[in-house]
C-alpha cells in the first residue's frame, strides 16, 4: 500500500507567533486553538496533521477559510516551514532537503496553480507557460514546443503571444494550468485554483481537470472550500477544521457516514442524488435476484437511476462493472441514502482513517 | 550677578567653577547690564538655562560658541585623514564631470542638437516631444545660452547616472532587509530635508573649490534620495502572489530579482529616476555658488550684480530644461507602463 502513496504528511504542526516551540508544548498537552491564542497570542495553524496522498489520484483538502488548508498545501513544497513534523515526497523527507535540492523539487517534481493565477505580467503567455524551463536555464527555442503543446491542450491555441492581462480570468487560469503541466512534474498543487472564477467557467475548468487527470494521472492536491467541487474532483477527501483533520477518506463514504456534526452540517446542503453513486449504496452480491427491473452501471449517479426507475421504489437493479455483475441495487436503499443520516457518537470517536 | 549663581552655590560646585567671577565682559548683555547698573530680575526675565546663561554664573561651563568652534575644530582635525580616503574614492567623479563637460561643449551644436532629438525619439517615440526638445534647445542657443545649457546638462547626466548606479542597489538592499531599511530611512530623511546649502559647507573644507567633484558630491547626495526610496518601495509593492509563484517554481533569489522584482518595479524606479533628475537640476543651480558651471552661474550673476534681465532669462532657461527632462523621462515611464499593461 505504501508504494501507492506519493506524499505523506506525518504529525505536522504549524504555529504562527514569536515562540512557536514553547507554544507547541502546550498544543501537544492538549491546548486548543482559541485557548492558545488567548493565553500566548500564538495562532495554531495546523494541529497534528496526518495525511497520505495516493499516487495518480486527486486528493482534495476541504475546509472553510481559516481552517488551515492553504497553510497545509504550502508545507508540501515548503513555502511555509512547519513547526514540527515530517513531509515525505517519494519516500524522502523534504524537510531534510538543502536549499538546492528543494529548488530541484520545486522545479521538476512539483508544480503549483494559484487562486489568483500569479502569472508574470511582463511575460507573454508562452513565456509564462515555459517558466519552469526558463528557470532551469533553457531558452525559448527549447521550450516553445512543449509549452505550445500544453497551451493547445488547455484550449489556448494561438494565444501564446498575448500578455496575461489581455486574457479573461478563466483563460489566465488555463495559462496557470499549462504552466504547471509544461513543467512535467508528477505532482500538481492547486490552491483554490478555481475559486476566483465565475460558476460556469469553474465547471468548465473542473471538467478540464478531470479530463486531464484521465489522461495524465498526476498526483493532484486540490484545495477548495466548496463541497460540490470537492466531491466532484476527489478520489480522497480530507476535511480540515481549525487546523486539524476532522475526517478523511473516500468522498462517498464521508457523505454516507459523516462522523462529526461539522461535516453533517456541510453535507446537509448537498444534492445527494447527484453526488452519490450506485456503488456506494448497492448490496455487494454476485447472485442474480428474481425480480430485476434492469441494469445500471456501478458508477452511475443515483439521480440517473431515479430517472430510469421513474420513481418506482420497489424496483431492484443489477449493478454492472464492465459487463460483470458486482451487486444489486434496491431502490429502497437508494431512497434511504438520500436522507442525511445523523452521526452516532461512537462513530465520531474514531476520527481520521477509514 | 548672574541668574543661575544659586544653582552652583546650592550644588556646592562653586569651587569647580573657579573663584574669579568678575572677569572681562564677555557678552553684550554684560555690557548692557554694566551700563544700566544692577537691575532687579523678575520671573518674567528668567533666561533659559542655556550654555551661555550658565556660563555667566560659572565660567567652567562652556559657552555655545565653544560648541560650534569645537565642532569645527573636530572636523578640521579629521579632515586630513578623511581626505586620504574620500579623495581617491571620488576622483573618478571629477574625471567624469570634466570629460562630460568637455564632450558636451566640444561637439558642435549642429551635431549635438540632432543627437539630443534622436535620444528623445529613442526614449519617447513621440514626434511632438522631439519638436519640443528642438524648439527649447533652439531657443536657448538663439539667446546665446547654448554653452551654459550644455554644461548644466552634462553635470545632470553624470550626476543622475551615478545616482541611479548607486541608488538602485541601495534601494534593493533596503527592500530585502527590514533592518537596512530602518537604518537608512532616517539618513534619507536627513539628506532630503537638510538645506542644500548645508551640504556645501563641509565639502568646501574637504576639497578645493576648483575641483568638480565638490559640486558633484553635493548634487548626488541631494538627488539620490528619490531613486533609493522608490526602488525600495517598487520592489516591496511587487505582487506577493507572483513572488510566491516564482518561489513555488524554484527560482533562485537572483532569478527572482532580475526576472520578476526589478521588471515589475520598473515603473516606480523610473518615477524615482525622474525625480532624481529634477532634483539634480535644482541643486546644480545652487552648486554654482561653488563654481559649478552652467545656467546657475547666470542666475548668480543676475543676483550679484542685479542684472535683472540675465537673471530672469536664465531662470526661464532652467525651467525649459526642467520641462524637457521631465517630459522625456515621463515618456519613457509611460512606455514602460504601457508595455506592462498591454
Amino acid at each position: 500500500m505504501s508504494d501507492d502513496i506519493k506524499i505523506s504528511v506525518r504529525n505536522l504542526y504549524k504555529i504562527f507567533g514569536d515562540d512557536p516551540q514553547s507554544a507547541l508544548e502546550k498544543v501537544r498537552t492538549g491546548t486548543g486553538k482559541a485557548e492558545l491564542q488567548r493565553e500566548t497570542g500564538h495562532v495554531l495553524g495546523l494541529n497534528d496533521i496526518n495525511v497520505d496522498m495516493p499516487t495518480g489520484k486527486t486528493t482534495v483538502i476541504m475546509g472553510l477559510s481559516g481552517s488551515g488548508k492553504s497553510t497545509l498545501i504550502r508545507h508540501l513544497n515548503r513555502l511555509i516551514e512547519p513547526t514540527a513534523g515530517e513531509v515525505h515526497v517519494n519516500g524522502e523527507n523534504i524537510l531534510d532537503y538543502s536549499e538546492r535540492r528543494l529548488r530541484r523539487l520545486r522545479q521538476n517534481e512539483m508544480s503549483m496553480v494559484f487562486q489568483k493565477f500569479a502569472l508574470l505580467p511582463h511575460r507573454t503567455v508562452l513565456e509564462n507557460a515555459g517558466m519552469s524551463w526558463a528557470i532551469e536555464g533553457k531558452n525559448r527555442r527549447q521550450y516553445v514546443e512543449e509549452a505550445t503543446t500544453w497551451l493547445n491542450r488547455v484550449g489556448l491555441e494561438g494565444q501564446g503571444e498575448q500578455y496575461p492581462a489581455q486574457l479573461s480570468g478563466g483563460m489566465q487560469q488555463r495559462v496557470g494550468i499549462a504552466r504547471a503541466l509544461t513543467s512535467n512534474s508528477d505532482i500538481m498543487l492547486m490552491d483554490e485554483a478555481f475559486s476566483a472564477l465565475d460558476p460556469l467557467i469553474r465547471t468548465d475548468m473542473q471538467d478540464l481537470l478531470i479530463e486531464l487527470q484521465g489522461e495524465l494521472a498526476k498526483t493532484v492536491v486540490f484545495i477548495t472550500h466548496d463541497l460540490d467541487e470537492a466531491l466532484k474532483l476527489a478520489d480522497h477527501l480530507v476535511i480540515l477544521k481549525e487546523g486539524f483533520v476532522v475526517q478523511q477518506g473516500e468522498p462517498q463514504n464521508i457523505l454516507l457516514n459523516p462522523n462529526d456534526p461539522y461535516i453533517e452540517a456541510f453535507v446537509s446542503d448537498i444534492n445527494r442524488a447527484r453526488v452519490l453513486r450506485v456503488r456506494s449504496v448497492m448490496e455487494k452480491t454476485a447472485q442474480v435476484p428474481g425480480d430485476i427491473a434492469g441494469e445500471v452501471d456501478f458508477n452511475d449517479t443515483l439521480e440517473s437511476v431515479i430517472a430510469v426507475s421513474q420513481g418506482d421504489t420497489t424496483n431492484n437493479y443489477r449493478v454492472m462493472e464492465s459487463g460483470r455483475q458486482v451487486g444489486v441495487l434496491h431502490m429502497r436503499d437508494l431512497v434511504r441514502a438520500l436522507v442525511p443520516r445523523k452521526s452516532d457518537e461512537e462513530v465520531a470517536e474514531g476520527q481520521g482513517a477509514h | 550677578m548672574a541668574t543661575y549663581d544659586f544653582l552652583f552655590d546650592t550644588l556646592g560646585l562653586r569651587d569647580w567653577c573657579g573663584a574669579e567671577q568678575s572677569g572681562g565682559l564677555s557678552s553684550m548683555a554684560d555690557l548692557m547690564g554694566q551700563a544700566g547698573g544692577e537691575t532687579e530680575t523678575t520671573i518674567w526675565d528668567l533666561p533659559f538655562p542655556s550654555l551661555d546663561a550658565l556660563n555667566e554664573a560659572c565660567s567652567s561651563v562652556p559657552q555655545s560658541r565653544d560648541l560650534t568652534r569645537g565642532l569645527e575644530r573636530g572636523f578640521l582635525d579629521i579632515k586630513d585623514s578623511l581626505k586620504v580616503v574620500v579623495d581617491p574614492l571620488t576622483q573618478p567623479l571629477s574625471w567624469a564631470l570634466e570629460n562630460a563637460l568637455w564632450v558636451m561643449q566640444a561637439v558642435p551644436w549642429w551635431i549635438m542638437i540632432p543627437m539630443l532629438m534622436l535620444v528623445t525619439w529613442g526614449v519617447g517615440r513621440s514626434g511632438k516631444l522631439v519638436a519640443l526638445v528642438a524648439a527649447c534647445f533652439g531657443f536657448l542657443a538663439f539667446i546665446d545660452f547654448y554653452d551654459h545649457t550644455m554644461q548644466t546638462l552634462a553635470i545632470i547626466f553624470v550626476c543622475a547616472f551615478i545616482c541611479v548606479l548607486l541608488g538602485v542597489p541601495i534601494g534593493i538592499a533596503m527592500s530585502r532587509n527590514d533592518r537596512v531599511q530602518k537604518a537608512l530611512i532616517p539618513v534619507l530623511d536627513m539628506l532630503q530635508t537638510l538645506p542644500p546649502f548645508v551640504y556645501l559647507i563641509p565639502l568646501i573644507f574637504l576639497f578645493s573649490v576648483t575641483e568638480p567633484k565638490l559640486y558633484g558630491i553635493a548634487i548626488i547626495l541631494y538627488a539620490i534620495v528619490p531613486v533609493v526610496r522608490l526602488t525600495d518601495l517598487g520592489i516591496r509593492l511587487v505582487d506577493k502572489d507572483v513572488i510566491e509563484a516564482a518561489d513555488a517554481f524554484g527560482m533562485t533569489k537572483r532569478q527572482k530579482l532580475l526576472g520578476v522584482q526589478i521588471p515589475l518595479a520598473l515603473p516606480n524606479i523610473m518615477a524615482g529616476v525622474n525625480q532624481t533628475i529634477m532634483m539634480s537640476l535644482a541643486m546644480v543651480v545652487i552648486a554654482s555658488l561653488v563654481s559649478a558651471p552652467g545656467l546657475g552661474v547666470l542666475v548668480l550673476r543676475g543676483i550679484r550684480s542685479l542684472e535683472l534681465g540675465v537673471g530672469l532669462l536664465s531662470g526661464l532657461g532652467i525651467v525649459l530644461l526642467a520641462i524637457i527632462l521631465d517630459r522625456v523621462t515621463k515618456a519613457a515611464l509611460a512606455r514602460i507602463n504601457a508595455e506592462q499593461k498591454s
